[in-house]
């Protein structure tokens, strides 16, 4: 859908000249109350076999318009406002942009509303296309990250080179761009240097590092401070080696981008009360990854049925992935080889 | 009644009135409970179908000639108007649409049925806390060591021994209680026990305490025993958490040992029993729909949870 979309603003590009004719004889209005016939696509291939006359047009353009331009002039408290009069916001909506979202952060409103499409958007989407970036997720990432349209193309193509350099793969670059809108708004420096924090704090190989960049890009740009609170929770608090450190941040990143507080808790009851030691955590990080209580109550269920046997040399062993694994519907069927009744009554009894 | 499959928003919130029966979770605030459950309801809300953006009114005046090949004009007239875009507007429904009252809460450490009244079924929810039916409690108690609030988070502040403890023992010391408690709410009317008023006093039914200041036991009884924990049933009106877990203090201090209060869970509040509340992994737009609807049931079987006819509140001073 948002393919079309695209495709439909590229093609009207094509009347970009046409456009700004129109736009000249419409002189003293500006581009904000500019209406939204001429932003729809179909009006302005119709108005084409009028280009002759515009001069009896544009008068009964302007009675027309008034009325937009009326509303426009009326303070707001949001974007919805003006979308009706200005061909910019339009078109993000029809990239799939949420306005909404947009509005409700600092300062971001006002920009928004300043763009004008021709000349801040495109030029970014197309240097997005080029990067290999699917056109669905543009509404996603714009509206994550609006001010990326504030960014030289010049430095954000430099940046893509570094990471190029830095021998990320095309669908690395892809992933690490959707995923994280973010990233790009980083300079050269600033990415060098986290990715240098990275691979010395872990001791990790190149190939490693690029791993762990393109699985969750949100680590490598997250907040220092954070980063090293969760670092220091994982070596000092949990007693993880170095090596164990590096194998549980390459398989899973999100750890390090949860709270401090929660991963201890969850930590000390894997380790205290399931009783599994620092070399299985690893061996599965997802144990970590999962929220206290569904260990809890999984766990638990297990242990009524007497099935909690978690030492792979011994018989009935079950491996403490699947415990996290899947829906409690899948957990129960396949792992505790129980039914849904028994355990709602057990969850009843908690 | 024919069930119908709706997918319109709108049909759904429109019938989304009436008490909810959930289940809280142990260790979970009731502030938290309240907004899992009303985002839920407002993420399966967003999900369904949603209306269209607006179209611009149909007369709009236009100033302009208004003849057919007038192609500015009637696109003006036929397009949708954007700012009602579900983009531009945001979502459809947020928390906030929603009214939601408990009608009497739990504390942090206590689980068990936790009722909700939601957009009309907020005055139902204010009758039935009005009237004050009584909540029934599991108390479990952890012979042996005490702690500073008497629940198992905080520090331990006595140890003792408990093998003298037996399961008659406790029976016979929650009698006792059971007795004492029942004898002051008609100390608190003002009656003597041995009297005609006292007899027709207890004829009309329970005697309910007038406000909310008064913890009332109606009845204690040890159900499970099994060393060093021990089960209570509770019947009571006007508890907090606090006051239960000081009750299973006191009770192992008549023992002659300590005890703390390692889980409480409430499992029937009037006729909202346990085992048609709502789960954690059910806390679903159609999960808490069914729930509703099961509610309303058991609101219509006993209307006398919304109006006493029956029973008179007496003031207690």
């Amino acid at each position: 859908m948002f393919c079309s979309a695209i495709r439909n603003i590229l093609r009207n590009s094509q009347n970009a000249a046409f456009t700004s004719q129109i736009r000249n004889l419409r002189g003293e209005q500006s581009t904000k109350h500019e209406i939204s016939v001429l932003a729809s696509p179909s009006t302005s291939i119709k108005a084409d076999d009028k280009k002759k006359e515009p001069a009896e047009h544009e008068g009964s353009n302007k009675v027309a318009l008034d009325f937009g331009n009326r509303e426009a002039h009326v303070p707001s408290f949001n974007l919805a406002a003006y979308v009706n009069n200005s061909s910019t916001l339009q078109q993000l909506i029809s990239l799939g942009v949420d306005l909404h979202s947009i509005e409700r952060r600092k300062g971001l409103g006002d920009f928004v509303l300043k763009l004008d499409f021709e000349k801040n958007v495109k030029p970014f989407i197309t240097f997005l296309v080029d990067q290999g970036i699917s056109p669905d997720d543009f509404g996603r990432m714009f509206t994550k990250n609006p001010l990326l349209f504030k960014e030289d193309l010049d430095d954000l193509q430099t940046r893509v080179d570094y990471l190029k350099s830095k021998r990320f793969s095309a669908e690395a670059r892809q992933r690490i761009f959707t995923h994280n809108p973010y990233w790009l708004m980083f300079s050269t420096r600033r990415v060098d240097r986290r990715l240098g924090y990275f691979q010395k704090e872990f001791k990790l190989s190149g190939h490693d590092l690029r791993l762990l960049a393109t699985r969750e890009p949100n680590a490598i740009t997250y907040n220092m401070e954070h980063l090293r609170k969760s670092v220091f929770t994982l070596k000092e608090e949990m007693g993880f080696n170095a090596k164990e450190l590096s194998a549980l941040v390459v398989r899973k990143p999100r750890l390090l981008m949860i709270s401090p507080d929660d991963l201890v808790e969850r930590f000390s009851y894997v380790h205290q009360d399931m009783g599994l030691p620092h070399t299985q955590i690893v061996q599965c990080p997802e144990l970590l990854a999962s929220r206290e209580f569904r260990l809890r109550e999984r766990h638990e269920f297990l242990k009524l049925l007497g099935r909690a046997q978690y030492d792979p040399q011994k018989d009935l062993y079950i491996s403490p992935k699947t415990i996290v694994e899947g829906n409690n519907f899948y957990f129960i069927r396949n792992v505790a080889k129980s039914d849904l009744e028994t355990f709602d009554l057990f969850l009843k009894t908690r | 009644m024919a069930l119908t499959k709706v997918y319109d928003a709108a049909t759904v919130f429109k019938h989304m009135n009436g008490i909810l029966n959930v289940y809280k979770p142990a260790g979970m605030k009731v502030k938290h409970v309240r907004n899992a459950i009303l985002n839920n309801i407002c993420k399966g809300l967003n999900e369904m179908e949603q209306r269209n953006p607006r179209k611009f009114r149909e007369n709009r005046i236009l100033l302009g000639t208004g003849t057919a090949a007038d192609h500015v004009l009637h696109s003006i007239g036929e397009q949708t108007d954007l700012s009602d875009h579900l983009l531009s507007t945001g979502p459809r429904y947020l928390p906030r649409d929603l009214s939601c009252a408990t009608v009497s809460s739990l504390g942090d450490h206590t689980s068990g049925v936790l009722l909700f009244g939601i957009n009309r079924g907020t005055v139902q929810s204010s009758s039935i806390r009005k009237n004050r039916p009584v909540r029934v409690y599991h108390l479990i108690g952890h012979l042996g060591s005490a702690t500073e609030n008497h629940l198992p988070d905080s520090r331990v502040t006595m140890r003792s021994n408990h093998r003298h403890v037996s399961a008659d023992r406790i029976s016979s010391l929650a009698a006792s209680m059971q007795a004492s408690h029942q004898r002051k709410m008609f100390e608190l009317c003002g009656v003597d026990l041995q009297t005609q008023e006292a007899y027709e006093l207890a004829c009309r039914g329970l005697l309910r305490p007038a406000d909310d200041s008064q913890l009332v036991v109606y009845g204690i009884k040890l159900i499970h025993f099994e060393r060093p924990y021990f089960t209570l049933e509770l019947y009571t009106i006007n508890e907090t958490q606090e006051c239960l877990a000081t009750l299973v203090h006191d009770m192992a201090l008549d023992l002659r040992t300590v005890a703390h209060c390692s889980q409480l869970r409430c499992v029937r509040h009037a006729h909202f029993d346990v085992t048609d509340s709502l789960l954690r992994h059910a806390w679903h737009l159609p999960g808490i729909i069914k729930n509703l609807r099961q509610q309303r049931n058991i609101l219509r079987e006993h209307p006398q949870l919304l109006r006493q006819h029956r029973v008179e509140l007496q003031i207690s001073e």
